[in-house]
């Protein structure tokens, strides 16, 4: 060997070194075919080993579509896409809105679409309609179960059908069965609602979209993969929330912008000359017909459903109406709906009575972004609010829930100071764990004797509704709580429900600019109720069912709106409170010219609404539902115990082709921070395989070469 | 006479091979000893040390001590799950609540290192945790799943107590990359109740 040291190597060192070369490129070239191929062999064994829920293979989706779980392994589906027109007709205190949901196959296999939207939590959702092209199939309200057993049927079947269900007052599910590849099917889903009257303004709000919830709770044993939707939320289902996988939706994250487009127009009939109006979030175009009549039209025309829609209009002040009532006869009954709108508070001066305030806010990570800050800015108004004599504290609540001051403070600018240092350095992260938030705010060891007021700032993105309000119903006390719903998407069931188990009021707060304005109106409120101990007495001998059973104290600027259903009408009717000490008294004929389309089922909706407090007060369940179904039946209203369910009568969708389900993806609402809400995962993988692989590899051709050498060596020796 | 050209290319080639078996060695080995290094900081952290560096360079300090008794595995995890961390130990990804605390606590490592293991798990496997503090919690695994992080969110905003050990899948995939994670997700078998805390500024 050492014999050919020094010894020439121009044309054969060449020709070596382009074969090393060349063999370097085969061998990585193998190389990188293995790495192709290993994956995926590598999954098709663990697809045998059922250790795998989802089968998934990358590489051969575009950014921006949807990952499907599919019976075939290693196919990807586009979920269907959604439009939605939405049209809403006022006439008075009354409002009738239509909602169009377009869900669009882009794919070539036949789907199945599950959307989870939000609907106002007042809703009285009575009516579905399916479109297929020119024909129409009115949908049909039954039994949960029995809607759920149709729906399945005709999707076993091959044909098109959708199911209206609700999950919560103001959280609603629809699934669409066999939608065809390339296919468009419309669902039509109607509602019936009162308008919201607090001051002179009169407003309406359209939610846009369920926000993810906050889900506490241990999860419940993880059953098999389900193909009915009911494990496609992101979350399983846990002890204190049974129902967690079908109240959130997967969120759409990618960089691909937002989805779900919408177009919105309200054809309004004011009933007065409208002085001024505006919408609050939206531009928006105005069309006046008349002093009293005009549509509205969004600018953009298309918006993301990424926050609520609201619009607010007001009637000269003088033609404020101080009453109303609305009828519809059906059947052998009457059914009512009346507002009263107590005198003004301004014209008795009442005695300001100092307070305790413990004002409560929501640091969990759904309220980073905006809501954060427009919590912040409130908080610091609520506090410079306060008079002298008062005392006060500050509790704020994510994963834990800490307060300012182990016990309310008097007024006084060492504590105020330090309040409002303490609020400026708020920042939102973690769980929401409100039950402690609330036990904490409710908590009446140290009373001052004084009224007590809790003020709640949160976006209720919460799933445990029902448990909080029994929390708050249980402790309350001569305590009363008033929420304040934060950010682009609250979540209106909470607010409202908790402010009636609390006896107070609430209010919205959507972007910075209304912190000002709608704290004050919310202070000026909560000073003292107007009117108390309302009762109403209605004509003798008449059988009426009214609700709610027992009336709300009334605050400053809230109208009374109560629903009854009587057989005749005849006669006035007395509504009777105390005003400030003093007797108040309000009286109307019980008469009405013209008939109100939709009244009866705002009454049915009210009875239904009230038997589900009963549900939640500890009333048996089988007495509730039973009572729930009935009425709602009766009155065509999807319920939590009734749906609507609309079936084609041919089937479409040929047996022998398969049949894939997918969640619709919803958008994060505006305003919120993703990495809050979800977490980012980092890269877990080295290449250190892949490094000694190669390296092996290398080091076996470095070998390999150099026998061939000593072979050659020996060959010429 | 005239071949010596393929002994320099081979002797080249295979040390350029060894330099490359060696680094992916390197990579093992420094994940399989950083842990025995790990030990006298963590020591420290249990005797009420404070974000006790491991090393006086590192950006990171041991959090909590991961062990699956059915897989005899014993672990030091460090704060944060960056690239820099998760080449000695798990790492706790920030923003998601500190192993052993209420909400869910996200720990992610590599898949060809110390969570190598997770692909042996199965359903019903006990976790321990051991914090700071030296609570030992214990956590039953309830769901393993493969998903897409581009695609799917991975909630942290939800729950009590609850750990998710998050490591990049396909386990047997030569090269690091893509977006799919393998998510074992485990919950305390006793949820304890929380007491208020209340007095700090």
């Amino acid at each position: 060997m050492n014999s050919y040291h020094g010894s020439d190597f121009s044309l054969d060192f060449l020709i070596g070194l382009l074969m090393s070369i060349l063999s370097g490129i085969v061998v990585s070239f193998v190389l990188g075919l293995m790495v192709m191929f290993l994956p995926g062999i590598s999954q098709a064994g663990e697809i045998e080993n059922e250790r795998v829920s989802e089968y998934v293979k990358k590489g051969d989706v575009s950014s921006g579509s949807v990952l499907l779980r599919t019976d075939k392994p290693g196919l990807y589906q586009q979920a269907p896409t959604l439009k939605t027109d939405v049209h809403m007709r006022v006439s008075g205190m009354l409002v009738r809105t239509r909602v169009v949901q377009r869900f669009k196959n882009p794919g070539n296999e036949w789907m199945e679409g599950l959307y989870v939207f939000p609907l106002p939590d007042k809703a009285a959702v009575d009516h579905l309609r399916m479109r297929i092209g020119d024909r129409v199939i009115e949908g049909k309200i039954k039994e949960r179960q029995e809607a759920k057993k149709i729906y399945a049927k005709a999707k076993s079947e091959g044909r098109k059908a959708s199911l209206v269900e609700q999950e919560r007052p103001n959280i609603f599910t629809n699934s669409i069965a066999n939608i065809g590849p390339g296919e468009t099917i419309s669902v039509e889903i109607e509602y019936q609602q009162t308008l919201h009257l607090d001051k002179d303004k009169f407003r309406l709000r359209f939610p846009m979209v369920v926000a993810p919830r906050y889900i506490p709770g241990k999860p419940v044993a993880v059953k098999e993969e389900v193909t009915q939707f009911s494990g496609s939320g992101w979350v399983h289902n846990t002890d204190q929330v049974k129902d967690a996988s079908r109240i959130t939706p997967p969120v759409s994250l990618g960089a691909t912008g937002k989805i779900n487009p919408v177009t919105l127009r309200v054809d309004l009939n004011a009933g007065f000359p409208i002085v001024s109006l505006q919408s609050s979030y939206h531009r928006i175009n105005k069309e006046v017909q008349s002093a009293s009549e005009m549509t509205v039209t969004l600018q953009d025309e298309q918006v993301p459903a990424d926050r609520d829609f609201e619009l607010v209009w007001q009637p000269d002040r003088g033609q404020i109406p101080r009453a109303a009532l609305f009828s519809e006869r059906k059947g052998n009954e009457n059914y009512l709906m009346l507002m009263v709108m107590p005198p003004d508070p301004e014209q008795t001066q009442q005695q300001v009575l100092n307070r305790e305030v413990i004002y409560v806010i929501d640091t969990s990570g759904s309220m980073g972004g905006t809501s954060i800050e427009q919590a912040r800015r409130a908080l610091d108004y609520a506090i410079k609010d306060l008079k002298q004599g008062d005392y006060f504290n500050i509790i704020q609540f994510n994963s834990y829930t800490s307060q300012l001051f182990d016990q309310s403070k008097p007024v006084e600018s060492s504590y105020v100071n330090q309040a409002l240092r303490y609020v400026k350095s708020l920042k939102a992260s973690g769980g929401t764990e409100m039950a402690t938030a609330l036990h904490a705010a409710l908590d009446h060891k140290d009373d001052k004797g004084l009224v007590r007021q809790v003020v709640f700032l949160t976006d209720g993105s919460i799933g445990n509704e029902d448990a909080l309000f029994s929390i708050i119903k249980k402790n309350l006390a001569d305590t009363r709580l008033f929420t304040v719903g934060i950010g682009s998407a609250p979540n209106s069931h909470f607010m409202h429900k908790a402010a009636l188990y609390g006896r107070g009021s609430y209010t919205y707060i959507g972007k910075i600019q209304e912190v000002d304005e709608k704290m004050s109106a919310l202070f000026r409120k909560i000073q003292m109720p107007v009117l108390s101990g309302l009762e109403v007495q209605w004509p003798d001998n008449i059988k009426v069912e009214m609700w709610p059973e027992r009336l709300p104290d009334l605050y400053a600027g809230e109208p009374l709106m109560l629903t009854a259903k009587l057989p005749i009408l005849k006669d006035n009717i007395v509504i009777k409170g105390k005003r400030s000490q003093q007797d108040w008294q309000f009286s109307m004929p019980l008469l009405t010219d013209h008939q109100s389309k939709g009244v009866s089922v705002l009454w049915a909706r009210d009875k239904i609404a009230h038997l589900m407090d009963r549900l939640r007060e500890g009333d048996s369940l089988d007495v509730i539902k039973k009572g729930v179904v009935d009425l709602a039946l009766e009155h065509h209203l999807v319920s939590k115990y009734t749906s609507l369910v609309a079936v084609d009568v041919t089937p479409t969708r040929p047996i022998t082709e398969s049949l894939s389900s997918k969640a619709l993806k919803v958008n994060l609402p505006a305003g919120w921070q993703k990495n809050k809400v979800f977490a980012s995962l980092p890269q877990t993988a080295t290449d250190s395989f892949w490094d000694m692989l190669m390296g092996f590899l290398l080091i076996l051709l470095g070998c390999l070469l150099s026998l061939h050498f000593q072979r050659k060596n020996l060959h010429g020796a | 006479m005239v071949h010596k050209p393929f002994l320099v290319a081979g002797i080249c080639i295979a040390l350029i091979g060894a330099s490359l078996f060696s680094n992916g060695v390197y990579i093992q080995a420094k994940a399989l000893l950083a842990q025995h290094l790990l030990q006298t900081a963590w020591q420290q952290t249990l005797q009420g040390g404070v974000k006790v560096k491991p090393w006086s360079w590192a950006d990171t300090w041991p959090l909590a001590r991961l062990r699956v008794p059915s897989q005899n595995i014993d672990m030091i995890i460090l704060e944060g799950a960056s690239g820099s961390s998760l080449a000695f130990a798990p790492g706790h990804l920030l923003g998601t609540a500190s192993p052993g605390d209420q909400g869910v606590s996200l720990i992610s490592a590599h898949r060809d290192t110390h969570f190598a293991f997770l692909r042996n798990v199965k359903i019903g496997d006990s976790i321990n945790i051991q914090n700071s503090r030296d609570e030992t919690s214990e956590y039953e695994i309830v769901s393993m799943e493969i998903k897409d992080a581009s695609q799917v969110p991975i909630p942290v905003h939800t729950s009590n107590r609850s750990i998710m050990l998050v490591t990049c899948y396909p386990f047997d995939s030569l090269r690091a990359g893509g977006s799919l994670r393998y998510i074992v997700y485990a919950i305390e078998k006793n949820n304890g109740e929380r007491s208020v805390h209340s007095g700090e500024v």
